[in-house]
Order: C-alpha cells, then structure tokens, then sequence
C-alpha cells in the first residue's frame, strides 16, 4: 500500500510521462485511426453553440475552407474529439484524486482573469490557423511523418520565448 | 537569517516558478524563501530548479494540495 501510494503522490519525471504519452497514442492510432488531438472539439463546442442561436456559419471564410463539421453520424457528444477531451479531464481528476491533491481553485486577481482569458483567445485562434495546438499540430504532426508538426515545433519554442519574456516584464 | 514568505496560490506555470526566482535575486546568502503553493507542477519543477542552483530545498504538504517549500539561499 505504501508503495503504491508513491506512484499516485510522488511526481513522475518527465520523460516516464512522454513514453507513457508516445505509447498511448500509439494504441489510439491503431484502434480509433486517429492520433490524439483535442482543439478541433472545441471549435466544435463553439460553432454548435453559434449555430444554435441563429449565426449563420456557412458564410465565415474558415468553414469555406476547413470541413470541420460533425461527419454522417458524428453529434456533439458522439465525435472522437469530445470523447477524448472528457477522457483527458476525467483521467487527470481521477490522478489528482488518487494523490488526495483535488482543490477547487479560486480567481487570484483581476489581472489574472484578464491574462488568462486574453491567452486564451489568442491559442484559440493560433489553433484554428496552425491546424491544431500543441497536440495535433506537435505531438501527432510529427510521428505522422508531416513537416508542418516541425515547423510548428519551432515556432512553439519562439512564441514560449517570447511569451516568457513578456511574462516576465508585463505580467509577474 | 531572515524569512520571507511568498504567496503564490492559485497560480500556474511558470509563475510560482519566476515569482521564486525573482524574490531570491532580492534575498542574502543564508535567507530562507518560504513559497505557498497549489500548483502540483511547482513541487518538481521548483526544486528541480533550486537543486540546480545549488540551494537547500524541501517541502511539506501543508493542506490537501497545498504545500509550502522552502528554499534556502547560498
């Protein structure tokens, strides 16, 4: 019991989490035929919303040019994005709850809603004009032999840099 | 020796981190850095940092999911 309890409480190095992550894909790969990505659901989640209240979404210039719409027999819950963002939320409370480390956690500051909000509008859009987030557009990109999942990797590295120094600066 | 405490709750990466790194600069050799924290990252990748400064850490879990580490400044 002891040890056990070290598994769940004790933090896993890094790279026991990126094998873990690597072999895990794999199987997704092999029994869903699709490597893991995530920010698509959310631009399902949003445009069901839209359309729901009366936008009409035909006429934006990214639904004339991406086919991100629910397939023959896909619905907001039924589609393989929405399963594995509920799988990834329910997988780390189900970690943090094993580690009794569960907290519900509270707005700090003004400020901190405003960043926080504001960065994530910006990686919102930056997904839908990079093709994917860190998942899709990195993770998956690059085991699938595609270049952009490089490009993408470095221009991560240049917009982390950029972002820390900012943070630093503005925001600490 | 002195001590300062350092609120960092509620705040994720890399703020608690640079918070810390931040006070420090401020602090002289032998200054304790007592970091409040809800982040589960911080417990790694704080004292990954701190280790590698060369600096005396350790933590305690004060609360479910909360914790407090220290950092002794060399």
């Amino acid at each position: 019991m002891k040890n056990l309890e070290k598994i769940y409480k004790k933090p896993w190095p890094y790279w026991i989490g990126g094998i873990i992550l690597g072999i895990l894909n794999i199987f997704l790969l092999l029994f869903v035929g699709k490597s893991m990505r995530m920010s698509t659901g959310f631009l399902y989640w949003g445009s069901y919303i839209l359309d729901k209240i009366g936008v009409d979404l035909d006429s934006w210039y990214y639904f004339s040019q991406f086919d991100d719409v629910f397939r023959n027999n896909e619905s907001l819950i039924n589609n393989f994005y929405t399963v594995i963002i509920i799988a990834a939320i329910i997988g780390s409370l189900f970690s943090i709850l094993l580690a009794s480390e569960f907290k519900v956690k509270k707005v700090k500051s003004k400020k901190q809603l405003f960043f926080g909000l504001f960065g994530g509008i910006l990686m919102g859009y930056g997904t839908r004009i990079a093709f994917g987030c860190n998942l899709g557009a990195f993770f998956s990109a690059i085991p699938s032999l595609s270049l952009h999942g490089w490009v993408f990797g470095i221009f991560m590295f240049v917009g982390a840099y950029i972002g820390s120094k900012i943070l630093i600066k503005f925001i600490l | 020796m002195a001590e300062v405490k350092l609120d960092c709750m509620y705040e994720a990466c890399p703020i608690p981190l640079l918070k810390a790194h931040k006070e420090l600069k401020k602090m002289k050799k032998g200054d304790v850095l007592i970091m409040e924290t809800d982040h589960t990252c911080s417990i790694t990748n704080v004292l990954e940092w701190a280790n590698k400064q060369g600096y005396e850490v350790d933590y305690i879990e004060v609360a479910e999911g909360e914790w407090e580490i220290y950092i002794e400044k060399e």
